[in-house]
Parts: C-alpha cells; structure tokens; sequence
C-alpha cells in the first residue's frame, strides 16, 4: 500500500490534469477541478518549504550537539536559518489569534519589527547580509574565469580554435568598445554576429538541446503517470 | 626560467589583482562608449511602448540577489517605461530566496519617483510555492493563487485588483529572470494561454532564449548588463547597467587578452617541450 497508493494518486493528478486542460473552468467540473488541485499543489509547496526548513535546523543541529567537524559552522547555520525564519513568521499585528497572544507578552510597538516589509528585522537581514554575500559569491566568478581563461581555454584542436574565436567574437560585440572595436574593420560586423554567431549557430544548437530537453520531459511525464518511474518515492 | 615559462606559470593572484583593477579602474576614468541597440531589445521596447496607456502589465522578479547585477537595472528601467505611460502594474516572484523582497523594494522606490500610489497603480503579489501551479492557476483567477498581496492586504481591499482577475486582464508579461522560469512563462502562459511575454535574463541564460525569440514565442529580449543598458538607453536613463558597462568592457577585453596570452604560452612551451623531447 505504502507504494500503491502514492502511485494511484500521481495517476489520478496527473489525468486531471491532462483531461481537465481541454475543458473549460467557468463552466465545467472537470475544468474547475483543474483550479482546485493547482491550489493544492501550491499549498503542498508551502508545506515542502516548512518541511526545508525543518530538515536543515535538524540535521545541523544534531552535528551541533554531537560537536562533529565543523560544528561551528553548522550553528551558524541553524542561527542564520532561525534569525531569517522566525521575524518573518512572527504577527506584525493584533488582528490574528497568535498576534493577540504574542502581543499580550510583548510591546505592540515591535509590530513593525516582524513580517517581511520594509524596515522589518528579515529586510535588514537581507538588504544587509544575505544579499551581499550571495552577490560576493556570484561576483567572485569572474575572478575564477579570468583565471581559467588563461589556464584552461587553450585551442589544443581545430573545434577548441573555433569555439575560442566564436567565444572572443562574441565577448567583444557583448561590450561597447568591443563593438566600436568590431565597426573599425567593417560597420555590419557586429550585426553579423548577432545573425549568423546568436541567431543562427546558438539558435539551431538550442532549438535542438530545448526539443530533446521536451521530449524527455514528456517520456518522463508519460513514466511517472504510468507508475513505471517511481524514484520521486526514494525507489530506483 | 624563460620568459614564457614564467608567463605559462604565473601566480593566480597576480590575474586576480588585473581583474580587480579592471574593475576599479572605470570606478575612477569614466570611459562612456557609445551603447548600441539590438533588435532583440527594440523589439522588447516597442512591444511595451505600443501598449495603450494605462495598460494593466506584469512585472516579474524571478531572480536571487547574487545575480542582480544584471537583472535589476532590468527591472528598474522596465517600472521607469511603464510608469511613465501611466501603467498600472502587477509584480510576483517565482524565488522564495529574496524576490518579493526585491520586488518591494525597487517597484515603491520607482513608484514613489513618479507619484504613484500602492494598490491603484502598482501592486506586489509576493511569492507562492511551485510556480508551474502558480502560472496555470493565474490562468483562471489570480485570487485562487494569491489570497492577498506581499503585504497580507486582501487582494480585496486593492482598487487595482478589482478589474484584474486573470491572464485576460494583463496585456504583456515583462519577465526577468535569471533561471529557468522564463521557459515556463513561455511554454505555459504564453503558448497556452496567449498572453504575449518579453524577457530580461542574465547573460548566461540569454543563448537559449534567441529560439524562442525567433519563434516569436518571446517578444523581444535584453540579455546580461548589456541587455539592461540597452533598455536604459531606449528609456533614456543612465542607470547602474550603463555605468557598469565600462568595467564589464574591460573585463572582457582582459579576459580576451588572457585567452591569448595563455595560448602563446602554450605553443611555445609546448614546441620547447618537444624539442627537448
């Protein structure tokens, strides 16, 4: 049963869905059960990021008490997780049976403290320290690209040449001096890239990745329907 | 050890410190090159611009913090052209991790520049889980997805709302993104339910975004900085794109140049290498 009937229920959503999409949903019951299992699905969601939340605080914590490698680092991020989490749960007023009971115990003054608005605890956290350090991360890239553009990018074939070409072609007409560099040798250069370099190799390349992506997604679709795929239960 | 030898094998931290002066140096010397138009971004500009005044649209911050470089002058001069047509917008986010909170902060410091008022002339919806769900359910009623607004006001008490139930309400569809949302509000809202979409994604997502523009299931696309400062320029603001340009410029030009360099190197190593073999 514990597989059974998680398959039932994949089946059964899924041919909602599929049967539901060519009625109509101000009209018909099929069309409006579409509506109705679309909510569930984002109301799940909310839940699968509770669940997030939940699984990060418990294994972390359990490396906290158990003091393994790293230890501290793990403390940080439960801190870090509570410190973002809690604020944004917390009433920011009264009209609620929690805000009543949380503002009994505390200044009704805080109200402005929590929830996710502007000036509340969870927007400094994030103006401040969480957005920076994920820009930190990100813009740290360029430094390692740099670095392996003049470690790694060697044109040991003829394919690695032409794609180093193509790449430095690209990275040139993607700047304002590099395009002014492009119209010294002739004024339609940088047109042409973007013809025949981004709307033509790129395009059919891609067009080719995102079919073959599509059908994937649709046999992938089509196996977990048919109860033949069953990984998303933790089963190969 | 020779020269090349010495070039083939110089410290990281050296390539780091050009870098890093790269992007400095136009921090100091404004440099200001010309940007120049693609049509991609013209298609993009005139597919907003030839909307009626007062056309309800939706913005979407479907994009984290790190990559915001890029994506949020995006957003900024995408909410400075449809205000300044007096559109009213509805923003979401399809991000869990900062997007309302970016979509708060940038729609009311833009709405605050051209007066308008919350609830009557923009709206954030915030953020709901899955958003496969979340754009088919938009489809049929925005109140069945989104009970209230980022806030927790009740899409009830927003004048804005009354008039705007669903997808046949919204004219365009500006998404920027920097992940693969953007392929869902394609193959899903635009594909199924006709609304057309534009897009505005990092550079690393741009490439596969040109199929889809030319199957002309993408009105129009800004790609990368680059992208933002184009719309910047047809918007006619200098904003944070167009002043970072210079310094993606020269990261670019050393980088092309590094590209070089290190081939060099490898040749004639490689070529001593076999002599000596």
């Amino acid at each position: 049963m514990r597989s059974t009937l998680p398959v039932m229920v994949a089946f059964i959503s899924g041919i909602v869905m599929v049967i539901s999409f060519f009625f109509n949903p101000e009209r018909t019951f099929l069309g409006r059960l579409q509506d109705d299992i679309l909510q569930w699905v984002t109301i799940v969601g909310g839940f699968t990021l509770v669940l997030g939340v939940f699984s990060i605080v418990r294994v972390n914590a359990r490396a906290v008490a158990r003091k393994s490698e790293g230890w501290f680092f793990k403390l940080m991020t439960v801190v870090s997780v509570l410190a973002m989490a809690l604020p944004s749960i917390l009433p920011t007023s009264v009209n609620s049976a929690f805000g009543k009971l949380f503002y009994a115990i505390f200044p009704a003054s805080w109200g402005s403290l929590f929830g996710t608005g502007p000036g509340s605890i969870y927007d400094t956290l994030f103006i401040y320290v969480d957005s920076p350090m994920m820009e930190t991360m990100f813009a740290t890239l360029a430094f390692y690209i740099a670095s392996a553009a003049y470690r790694a990018f060697r044109a040991r074939s003829a394919e690695a040449l032409l794609l180093l070409l193509t790449a430095c072609l690209v990275m040139l007409w993607r700047i304002p001096m590099g395009e002014a560099f492009l119209r010294l040798f002739s004024d339609s250069l940088p047109d042409y890239i973007n013809m025949y370099v981004m709307n033509g190799f790129n395009l059919s390349v891609q067009r080719g990745i995102i079919i073959g992506a599509a059908l994937g997604i649709a046999s992938m679709s089509l196996r977990i329907l048919l109860g033949i795929e069953r990984t998303y239960m933790g089963k190969g | 050890m020779k020269f090349w030898d010495r070039v083939a094998n110089i410290d990281r931290r050296w390539i780091y410190l050009m870098v890093a002066a790269a992007v400095f140096f136009p921090m100091i010397v404004v440099m200001k090159f010309p940007v120049e138009l693609t049509p991609e971004t013209r298609q993009l500009f005139n597919a907003i611009d030839s909307l009626p005044d007062s056309s309800v649209v939706m913005l979407t911050f479907d994009y984290y913090p790190s990559a915001m470089a890029e994506t949020r002058p995006m957003s900024e001069a995408a909410l400075r052209h449809m205000f300044s047509k007096n559109m009213k917008v509805v923003t979401l986010s399809n991000i869990p991790l900062g997007g309302p909170t970016i979509a708060e902060s940038v729609t009311r410091a833009i709405a605050k520049e051209y007066g308008k008022v919350y609830g009557v002339d923009y709206v954030n919806l915030g953020y709901r889980a899955n958003y496969v769900a979340v754009m088919h359910g938009l489809a049929s009623s925005i109140e069945s997805i989104f009970k209230s607004d980022f806030t927790g006001t009740s899409l009830k008490d927003l004048p804005l709302m009354d008039h705007v139930k669903n997808y046949r309400d919204i004219k365009f569809i500006f998404v920027v993104a920097d992940n693969a949302t953007i392929d869902y509000w394609i193959s899903i809202v635009n594909a199924q339910y006709g609304v057309p979409v534009g897009g505005g994604v990092t550079a690393v997502v741009a490439p596969k975004m040109y199929a889809f523009v030319e199957a002309r299931q993408l009105t129009g696309l800004l790609g990368g900085m680059k992208g933002a400062a184009e719309y910047e320029k047809m918007v006619k603001i200098a904003g944070s794109a167009t002043r970072g340009m210079d310094s993606q410029s020269l990261v670019h030009l050393l980088i092309i140049f590094f590209v070089i360099v290190g081939n060099i190197s490898f040749f004639i190593t490689r070529r001593k290498d076999k002599g000596s073999a």
